[in-house]
């Protein structure tokens, strides 16, 4: 019984610091686990000696030797353990995925010609200027802003941005003409989205029953 | 051409800010962007030099969506404030920007823990 009232607060901790390397995919995995810990050490014996029984012939010496993780599986019931593995999977497959997407854009890159690698580079480093960004937000606002609001802005503003060159590239590729961009393209490009919603527009009422 | 381009709706914007209303100059205002705006239209496929009437029209189009942006976060949640966790809400509906969002702020938390931790280890060292 006392190695099973230690081991908690032990296993919080262990496990608690393996988790924080990991960035924002591991993040729902250390809040999931700070909980178990707590929830452990409040309700006291009862609420170990019910999970030990349901788990079934698991006996606090056996608990003594397993890892931190595993020792923290066994008091878990038996759904909360399923949920647990199935995060685990997820994030392990979206790790994957990412190694993978990663190699892939890289056997990419390393094939481009010299005017792709060009484009390439010019499209991965412009950037809006944070100041220039920061004092239109705040000439606007009247107060001032934090700097995650100025980078969130520049990063959805280049998307935007990105938007509309594509659809206006369309449209110069669909009327048969070449680039560079003409202003109708950027017209004709603008409306399309409106049409979509993408251009956010919140002077024109509209009208939904006539 | 002039009529045409204040009557048309999508364009409200620019023609409040030229103001004179004359087709050649946009007007009083500085142009903001005009050399980040070339890089980034020959990222994202148009030609390596573009015109500058439309590097200007894209300009107007950033402003706005902008200056919309802003007003409606400053209508969402804490009032008058521009917060991260508004805009968030409001792109959510656009798969896109959400994404870009979450991952700007995702790397923006590593590097500053990275930078941290780095100066942790010089200041002990």
């Amino acid at each position: 019984m006392d190695n099973a009232c230690e081991s908690p607060t032990e296993k919080g901790g262990e496990t608690r610091e393996s988790d924080e390397p990991t960035a924002a995919p591991g993040g729902s995995r250390v809040t999931e686990m700070d909980g178990i810990p707590e929830e452990t050490d409040g309700d006291g014996d009862g609420e170990l000696k019910e999970a030990a029984a349901e788990e079934g012939e698991l006996k606090s010496q056996d608990i003594a030797d397993l890892t931190a993780v595993e020792r923290e599986d066994s008091l878990l019931t038996p759904a909360a353990k399923k949920l647990k593995i199935d995060t685990k999977e997820k994030k392990e497959k979206k790790q994957k995925v990412d190694e993978d997407e990663i190699q892939k854009m890289q056997i990419l890159v390393s094939s481009f010609s010299e005017e792709q690698l060009n484009r390439y580079e010019m499209y991965r480093r412009s950037a809006f200027p944070k100041a220039a960004i920061k004092r239109l937000i705040q000439s606007i606002t009247g107060t001032s802003v934090s700097q995650n609001v100025v980078i969130a802005m520049s990063g959805i503003s280049k998307v935007f941005v990105g938007e509309v060159v594509e659809e206006a590239l369309d449209v110069c590729e669909k009327w048969g003409e070449m680039p560079p961009l003409q202003p109708k393209h950027m017209r004709e490009a603008v409306r399309r989205l409106k049409s979509k919603g993408q251009i956010p527009n919140s002077k024109h009422k509209k009208i939904i029953f006539f | 051409m002039t009529q045409e381009k204040q009557k048309d709706p999508t364009f409200e914007e620019e023609s409040e800010e030229i103001g004179g209303g004359a087709e050649g100059g946009q007007g009083k205002r500085k142009r903001l962007f005009s050399k980040e705006l070339r890089c980034m239209m020959y990222g994202f496929g148009d030609d390596q030099n573009p015109y500058t009437e439309s590097v200007d029209i894209l300009e107007a189009l950033v402003i706005a969506f902008i200056t919309e942006m802003t007003h409606k976060a400053m209508s969402t949640g804490r009032q008058a404030r521009v917060q991260v966790e508004d805009i968030v809400f409001l792109i959510r509906k656009d798969p896109r920007k959400f994404a870009r969002v979450k991952d700007l702020l995702t790397m923006n938390e590593e590097l500053k823990r990275a930078r941290k931790a780095f100066d942790e280890a010089n200041y002990g060292s």
